[in-house]
């Protein structure tokens, strides 16, 4: 008898143990899935597996962060104008998903200025003073969220990076942004690996590019 | 040996319903028209089981869940599908149709007739950077006039749409109905256009067959819409040949102000250009303008702007009557503008417009000793309410009332009139179906003036084709009342009237558009008399009256290309026109000199990134327009020669000291092509004297310098 209940009991609480590891064995799945796409098609499989995730946990907005940034990284990718509005629009639905459950959230913040670089990017000539304005307010307010967030600097490094020195941006604009930014990135990690922590190589090889040039 | 058989009863049991738990879902997802749709979520709610479709529309996973369940579908632009489903470890195969999701996808846009350039409308033409970046002067109307359903008439200002003379078109800010676009009249040069196409964040060129919004134009109406809050406080000079001009806006959490002034001479333009033209004392022109924009709630805005001019300029015209005396002409004018509205979302779904508005001009022109001065006061107030009404449809409805007071005196002669003008509207939208749209109106106008009313249907429907393209038809009763000259003598008039019926194919892709349009005008009740000007030619004098009728026909074919060529945008305009008509002081049926059978632009920008500069070329032909030759029997029966002008420009962007500057360079007539656009007569047509451009070519250059930050971060 002792023994049917003790098993009973075992089998119970490993169903509850178990929910939570089948959260974080999801999330970690799919993040590594991530750095194995190839295609646009591939990055909104993964965004679709983290909304499913998203859905199903119903309280977590990390999950919707991902998905977001999912479609963000498809839209890179993709050649069409109208297909890259189309995965940036679905950018928007998660990361309002996202900012609802967790408002003044840094990453969030970055996140969102980040889709709308990359919509001022589809159409620069007519979109750069409705977008540029949004992706830098949302940065700054990132920042002032957590000015250890590495992410925001970075961000706005490579828009000026790409901006013409006549706007006020070039690769001598852009350099002391990355470098702060890498500076906060070789700050101690957090330790919960599911937080975003995505950028450094990137930061670096535009760095690597800068220094190259001169 | 009972615990062992109970634990291997349990042992069995764990792992049977482990193996046996999984159910497989397979299937297929498609829309409507039977196409797959890749990238789709399937899953089971509450659960982490799912899977995306592939590029064929095929799915297929594994559950783990049991029992009865729900499966989910979701796909972005189209309705989320569920459906109950028993997972009892047996396979399913499921092909579920997705249906669009209407709001999501995009309206189809009613557009027959109507060229709109803004960014909150996805199937637009135009984008409101196009208005600024073609054309070689900065004004609005030189870039519409690129657009096929315009005529080129060079010799004076105005838009001349599908045979309608320019007072047939009119200009509206935010809805209501400027009386004054244009800068004050000189015969046989063209003015501007008054308002900088900074000012406006959209455009809606219409050339036939607009709402029931809008009224008293007979052939088309220009609807500009205002800015709503700047982007960020900035200063800005302008340095031009013609003059200098500044500006300052003041931004803060949800209300802004600008000012801009501006003081314009071209005296020192025409020393180093000469001119066609006698002049004594150049243009000359101070102006200035104020606004202010308010954001009262998250959906409401309250708009005011006001401006004024004040200018004088002097010529000499060859007197072709008793040559070579010259006649003197003198113009002293001013202008004064107000135009404040606001807008708001009520109580979810109901939309509110109000507006006013106010313009007063006084003209002195003096002729040698003759004085001959206008001055007008036009007042209008405007309010426009929407409503949904079911989820697929919404109403609009509401009132305007416009009182002109015009003044004309020639020397001690003095005309005046005061009218008010009521109008009452009511037009829904309905969208059918997802592919099939109609807005059905009705406008009634009263004049005081005319004591008349009238009744006028509008209709305009929108079928989609396909994923790209959409077939538009329209028609409509458009009345209008007759020209202040004829009022100044006779209120025996009916409002003038044209009916339009118009058809079009479009086909907007995401780099490329192409449309074409029929149309068919026929004209009645135009106001029919002889207003007695110089010089008199031996034309039949003819009583006040509205016995005039015409027709205007033809076809407009468009195509614009961003893609074709790397980092080049261009478009192509042909208009077919065919028009007749008898009004004013016409002897017989004819075609008005505001009209000619062909007309053909091409309009190129490319951008060259390595000198961040935007070139443009415009060119255009136009076959000769008819004139008038009071010794050719045949009334209008001459024709001018065929008009050919090629322009070119250039926008640098730079840094003058850190500041965000545009350096802009444009020549008009690059190929000196010699346009004639008709001939003056004396009184007894055995002189006449050409009728030309002010210059052959025009050389124009300027410094747009944006004071503050220059970094779009």
């Amino acid at each position: 008898m002792k023994f049917i209940i003790s098993l009973f009991l075992i089998l119970l609480l490993s169903d509850s143990v178990f929910s939570q590891d089948k959260y974080e064995s999801g999330m970690k799945i799919n993040l590594a899935k991530m750095d194995e796409c190839k295609n646009s098609n591939d990055y909104l499989k993964v965004s679709n597996s983290f909304e499913r995730i998203a859905i199903a946990e119903k309280d977590k907005w990390l999950p919707y962060y991902y998905s977001a940034l999912n479609c963000v990284l498809a839209s890179y990718i993709d050649s069409s104008k109208t297909t890259k509005d189309i995965y940036l629009n679905k950018a928007d639905k998660y990361i309002n998903a996202a900012d609802s459950l967790a408002p003044e959230n840094s990453e969030i913040y970055t996140l969102k200025g980040m889709i709308a670089q990359a919509r001022m990017q589809i159409d620069p000539m007519n979109r750069w003073q409705k977008y540029g304005t949004e992706a830098t307010n949302n940065f700054t307010k990132a920042i002032q969220a957590d000015t250890l967030n590495p992410r925001p600097e970075y961000l706005i490094g490579v828009g000026l990076f790409y901006t013409p020195q006549q706007f006020g941006g070039g690769p001598t604009a852009a350099k002391p942004v990355l470098e702060k930014s890498l500076m906060k990135y070789n700050q101690p990690a957090p330790e919960n690996d599911l937080m975003p922590h995505w950028g450094k190589e990137q930061v670096e090889y535009y760095l690597k590019q800068i220094d190259g040039e001169k | 040996m009972f615990m062992k058989n109970i634990f291997a009863v349990l042992l069995i049991f764990a792992i049977s319903s482990a193996v046996l738990g999984q159910t497989k879902i397979s299937g297929r997802i498609t829309g409507e028209d039977k196409q797959p749709l890749p990238g789709a979520n399937i899953y089971i709610k509450d659960s982490y089981d799912g899977v995306s479709s592939e590029v064929d529309g095929n799915f297929s996973f594994t559950t783990d869940e049991q029992g009865e369940a729900v499966l989910i579908v979701s796909f972005v632009g189209y309705l989320t599908y569920s459906q109950n489903i028993t997972l009892d470890s047996k396979p399913k195969h499921l092909d579920i149709v997705l249906k669009e999701d209407a709001k999501e996808l995009g309206t189809i846009v009613i557009s027959a007739g109507s060229f709109e350039a803004s960014d909150e409308n996805k199937a637009v033409i135009l984008r409101p950077l196009d208005v600024l970046t073609t054309g070689s002067d900065g004004d609005i109307y030189s870039t519409l006039e690129t657009l096929p359903g315009t005529q080129q008439i060079g010799e004076t200002e105005g838009l001349f749409v599908r045979g309608g003379s320019a007072s047939e078109t009119k200009t509206l800010i935010d809805e209501m109905t400027v009386q004054n676009p244009f800068y004050s009249s000189v015969p046989d040069i063209p003015s501007r256009g008054r308002f900088s196409p900074m000012l406006f964040k959209g455009t809606i060129f219409s050339t036939g067959g607009y709402s029931a919004k809008y009224g008293q134009a007979l052939s088309s109406v220009l609807v500009l819409k205002t800015q709503d809050l700047p982007p960020k406080t900035q200063s800005a000079i302008n340095i031009m040949p013609l003059g200098l001009g500044g500006s300052h806006t003041q931004l803060w959490e949800n209300s802004s102000v600008s000012f801009e002034g501006g003081y314009y001479n071209l005296g020192p333009y025409f020393k180093v250009q000469p001119q066609r033209t006698d002049w004594d004392k150049a243009p000359e022109s101070f102006e200035g303008s104020a606004n202010f924009r308010y954001k009262t709630s998250q959906t409401g805005m309250l708009k005011a702007f006001t401006s004024f001019s004040t200018g004088s300029l002097s010529l000499y015209f060859p007197n072709l009557d008793s040559l070579p005396q010259k006649d003197f002409y003198h113009q002293k004018s001013n202008n004064f503008f107000v135009n404040t509205n606001y807008r708001n979302i009520l109580w979810d779904d109901w939309t509110l417009f109000a507006g006013y508005s106010v313009g007063i001009d006084n003209i002195d022109n003096k002729i040698n000793t003759d004085l001959a001065n206008r001055d007008d006061i036009f007042h209008t107030g405007k309010l426009t309410v929407t409503k949904n009404i079911l989820s697929n449809a919404f109403l609009t409805f509401g009132g305007e009332v416009q009182n002109l007071d015009h003044t004309s005196s020639f020397n001690a002669l003095k005309g005046n009139f005061n009218e008010t003008y009521l109008a009452g509207y009511l037009e829904a939208d309905v969208f059918f179906t997802n592919d099939f749209a109609g807005r059905i109106g009705v406008r009634t106008e009263n004049s005081k003036l005319l004591d008349k009313t009238n009744f006028a249907p509008r209709l305009s429907f929108a079928y989609r084709l396909g994923a790209y393209d959409q077939l538009n038809f329209a028609y409509g009763k458009f009345y209008q009342t007759p020209d202040p000259d004829f009022l100044l003598y006779s209120k025996n008039f009916e409002f003038e009237n044209a009916d339009h019926y118009i058809l079009n194919y479009q086909y907007i892709g995401t780099d490329r558009t192409f449309r074409i349009e029929a149309y068919y005008k026929n004209y009645a009740n135009l106001a029919k008399g002889t207003v007695f000007t110089y010089p008199y030619f031996d034309l039949p004098a003819i009583p006040f009256g509205s016995s005039g009728k015409g027709y205007a026909k033809g076809i407009d074919v468009f195509w614009r290309d961003q893609a074709t060529f790397a980092h080049t945008d261009y478009w192509i305009s042909y208009s077919y026109l065919d028009t007749k008509r008898d009004y004013k002081n016409y002897p017989t049926l004819a075609s008005p000199p505001f009209s000619t059978p062909h007309t053909f632009s091409v309009v190129a920008k490319r951008w060259v990134q390595s000198i961040t500069t935007l070139f443009g070329l415009t060119y255009t032909f136009a076959t000769g327009r008819p004139y008038f030759n009071p010794n050719n029997p045949k009334f209008l029966g001459d024709r001018g020669k065929n008009y050919q002008n090629l322009s070119l420009n250039a926008s640098h962007l730079l840094s003058v000291f850190g500041n965000f500057t545009v350096l802009f360079i444009s020549i008009d007539n690059v190929l000196g092509f010699e346009n004639l656009y008709g001939y003056n007569y004396s009184t007894d047509g055995t002189i006449r004297a050409p009728i030309l451009p002010t210059a052959l070519r025009t050389y124009f250059f300027g410094l747009f310098i944006s004071l503050g930050e220059t970094n779009p971060y």
